[in-house]
């Protein structure tokens, strides 16, 4: 922004999260410009931006050069923050962040702990330009990375991504700069490069916010790739879902093929490339690269043995480099500040920066990039404000639906692609799902299991079969008709899909059993052995009852029963009715005095 | 190129899988969704080995796995016995009701557990039946759904206008699940009815009307050809007499 700093720019977030809480209407509101009441340089100085992060908290409106921001704001503030704020120096005290931990309200969101410790790198446009604008990305040094590749040798510049240690970000952590430089010594043409857009992971929005945030930056990681390996094809595949996604990337193709970075001779230097958008069909499995490559091609998403890496045989047979969208954010800021800036943040095996979407129950949701090597402690707790109420932290899933759950004790593990793993989870995409202590972990390796069965493409029979039977063992667990021997089976099973299925998905689907195993037998134990559910989760298993020494009968829970189970009268412990009740779980999470107990 | 399995060098030729270059040594390799008309297909899993590459080892598909120079191959180790038996025991407790599951069940010596049964299923899905399906190129049926729904099929179950009612699906099927009826000239297979066509020389049965009609029309031959008249039988028996003028 630098020499327009005087000027006063509007950011609305019109991330996915926002638009659902409102932020087209916000956004609209302030282009209304009700009674003309303030004077902006050029319309272009409200902004619809991607996301901005701390998504609890919105629909946002940044104003800036005085970086005030605006939370949870309404369409009819609008009038409001024109008024005082714009037109005039005077904030807004309610509309204002209010710090969890000091309770103050902050002007600058920037300086909170959910943003002080977070490094953008691949998000680094996301949430400040207009994602439908070449210009606003072309004022962030857009497409001056693609300049620079062109001047170099395509060697040289896969040696930079090689050296700055990158790896994939979609999971499997293989570095980048080896994939293209495998594809870049194969002789066969044409080569293919694709962008796996299908982010299918529940509740992860790293790569959408990408998508729909900047997606020129994409469109340039593909372009210097293409230029360095010798592609004139390439295919952004994104999930069926993102409509905002699909609308973002197809605006960003058209205007950079307008302006000479896409198509033929692109800036003069005789590249021809241009990218076509591919939406997927629905399937999961197609987040994994083979399967997403035979979707492109038509055929049924089912995975085939990567033997022979997609950069000797991959779409149609041909060389073809895959990445996933993060990564290919991070192509264009290696180039820019060089390899040996990029690989200074990280670990020792994983360099820079990821992207996490961290959800679940925690304070501040939202989406969330920090160094490699940061500890879930600090992701989970400084970053993300800890465990809402007075509930307890008990686990974290990391990596999606096929990840591990990691306990307490593992909190302060340094988070990379390396430690996950060991760890008996995965990095994944980067979804973080954090739970409490009334989460029963036994259902939620059903869930997941669940998840998958539907998921699997159902093409090997480690796969299928073995998901199958892991399921039914759990669904039996959590219905109270487990036994001992079913835990051995567990294992049993899931040491054998996680050796012998065919693709990622197959081999890390029983990471939700053995991590809980691992990590949280005891409540398996319980359930089978003493056929009580500690967390109150499974309903066959579980009695809830009222702890009179810590009831002070406020009745919130008598309120909201909706079998009318509780009874007792005002300022007076209260009782449950277990003839009545039917363990909806309603009471237990009313209660802020924690007097509801799970028998 | 040279590879080592179980100890035995052999020759292998570049492009070809593990499992191929074993299949010409005698060196038994159990498989279940492999033949040879259709190549692997790295989907039952069943024919996991132990390749070693430069000091690392690692499990793989040998169907699919290409050979390449100095690997070392062990098709049985105590982790590949165990998925072996773990992939006879997840099979058989999805089709128990096949007399093949059956005996893979013993012959791996799986243990017994309390996994549901489904009494009355017999397929595998292995899918050769769809690679005989588009090797006839009819492509009338290919497995639906996906994950622990997937299963062979027909579209939406209905009778199909591809199929020829060739029955090479059941032909090839190794548990016998693809129900082939017959009766009073009328074949019925995938929910669709058949009329046979008599062998001209035996008077026996032996392919549907739309199997010849198609393979009339793929093959360009005239109506009188043998292979449109005749049953495999009774071709030899016509071309054993037509040598005998020759040499006569």
């Amino acid at each position: 922004m630098g020499k327009k700093s005087k000027r006063k720019q509007v950011l609305v977030c019109c991330g996915t999260g926002c638009i659902a809480n409102g932020g087209l209407d916000v956004y609209q509101a302030f282009k209304n410009n009700p009674g003309g009441l303030f004077e902006l340089a050029s319309s272009d100085d409200i902004k619809a931006t991607g996301c901005h992060g701390l998504c609890s908290s919105g629909p946002f409106v940044r104003i800036l050069p005085d970086d005030i921001t605006y939370c949870q704001v309404k369409a009819g503030d609008v009038e409001e923050i024109i008024e005082k704020s714009i037109k005039g120096n005077e904030l807004i005290k309610r509309l204002l962040y209010r710090d969890p931990q000091s309770k103050k309200r902050v002007q600058n969101l920037e300086k909170v702990a959910f943003n002080s410790m977070q490094l953008k790198k691949a998000l680094r446009n996301v949430g400040l330009i207009n994602p439908e604008s070449l210009q606003d990305y072309l004022d962030r040094q857009g497409y001056q990375a693609l300049r620079k590749a062109l001047k170099m040798k395509p060697e040289a510049v896969v040696q930079e991504i090689i050296d700055a240690g990158l790896r994939g970000r979609g999971g499997g952590g293989f570095p980048t700069g080896l994939k293209w430089k495998a594809c870049q010594a194969t002789t066969s043409t044409p080569k293919y490069i694709v962008c796996n857009g299908d982010e299918g992971d529940p509740g992860a929005f790293m790569d959408e916010s990408i998508m729909e945030g900047d997606p020129h930056n994409i469109l340039e990681g593909m372009l210097i790739c293409a230029y360095t390996v010798g592609a004139a094809k390439g295919f952004i595949y994104v999930r069926d879902e993102y409509a905002g996604s699909v609308a973002a990337l197809t605006k960003a193709i058209s205007d950079a093929r307008e302006h000479g970075f896409m198509g033929d001779n692109i800036l003069g230097s005789g590249l021809n490339f241009d990218i076509e958008i591919v939406r997927g069909g629905g399937a999961f499995v197609c987040g994994e690269e083979t399967a997403l490559l035979a979707s492109i091609e038509g055929n049924v998403g089912e995975p085939w043995d990567k033997y022979v890496f997609p950069t000797e045989k991959g779409l149609w047979g041909q060389p073809t480099v895959i990445n996933n969208v993060e990564t290919w954010s991070n192509v264009p800021l290696i180039l820019l500040e060089g390899a040996k800036k990029f690989a200074s943040t990280g670990t020792a095996g994983s360099k820079g920066t990821k992207v996490f979407s961290l959800v679940g129950k925690v304070v501040n949701t939202g989406l969330v990039e920090v160094p490699m090597g940061t500890s879930l402690r600090d992701i989970i707790f400084t970053i993300g404000g800890g465990v809402p109420g007075k509930r307890k932290f008990k686990a974290v899933q990391t990596g999606g639906p096929s990840g591990g759950c990691i306990p307490e004790s593992l909190l302060d593990l340094k988070v990379d692609f390396d430690s996950l793993g060991q760890a008996g989870s995965m990095m994944g995409s980067g979804g973080m799902i954090v739970m409490d202590d009334r989460t029963c972990m036994v259902e939620v390796a059903r869930y997941y299991l669940q998840f998958l069965a539907g998921e699997s493409c159902g093409k090997c029979v480690p796969c299928r079969e073995g998901i199958r039977s892991m399921l039914e063992i759990l669904e039996r667990i959590c219905n109270g008709g487990g036994c001992l021997q079913d835990l051995d089976l567990l294992e049993d099973i899931g040491e054998t899909v996680k050796t012998a299925a065919l693709c990622a998905l197959g081999r890390t689907a029983p990471n939700p059993v053995l991590s809980t195993l691992k990590y949280f037998r005891d409540e398996y134990l319980e359930h089978i052995v003493n056929h009580r559910c500690p967390a109150g989760v499974c309903k066959e298993l579980s009695e809830f009852y009222i702890d009179a020494e810590l009831c002070n009968g406020c009745g919130l829970c008598a309120k909201n029963c909706p079998v009318d189970a509780v009874q007792g009268e005002k300022k007076q412990p209260h009782v449950i009715d277990n003839s009545k009740c039917i363990k909806c779980g309603e009471c237990i999470n009313d209660c802020q005095f924690l007097a509801v107990k799970v028998r | 190129m040279k590879i080592l399995i179980d100890g035995i060098e052999i020759e292998a030729q570049p492009g070809e899988t593990i499992l191929e270059a074993t299949r010409r040594t005698g060196i038994h390799i159990p498989t279940l969704c492999y033949h040879e008309a259709f190549g692997g297909q790295g989907s039952c899993r069943f024919c996991m080995v132990e390749v070693t590459k430069n000091g690392s080892s690692r499990v793989v598909a040998s169907c699919t796995y290409p050979v390449n120079d100095g690997i070392e191959v062990k098709t049985s180790t105590p982790q590949i016995d165990k998925i072996r038996r773990n992939i006879a025991m997840l099979l058989y407790k999805r089709a128990p009701n096949s007399l093949f599951m059956q005996t893979l069940y013993k012959e791996y010596l799986c243990t017994e557990n309390n996994l549901v049964e489904d009494p009355y299923e017999k397929c595998i899905l292995c899918r050769l039946c769809v690679n005989a399906c588009a090797a006839m190129g009819a492509s009338a049926i290919s497995t639906v759904m996906r994950g622990t729904d997937k299963r062979v099929a027909t579209p939406y179950d209905d009778a199909s206008a591809a199929c020829i009612g060739c029955a090479a699906c059941a032909e090839v099927c190794p548990t016998g699940c693809i129900e082939v009826q017959e009766d009073n000239n009328i074949r019925r297979i995938w929910n669709r009815d058949f009329t046979m066509v008599a062998c001209e020389e035996c008077g026996k049965n032996f392919a549907t009307r739309e199997q010849l009609a198609y393979i009339a029309d793929r093959s360009k031959q005239e109506a009188d050809a043998d292979e449109l008249r005749l049953c495999t039988n009774c071709r030899r028996k016509v071309l054993a007499r037509k040598l005998e003028t020759f040499n006569g």
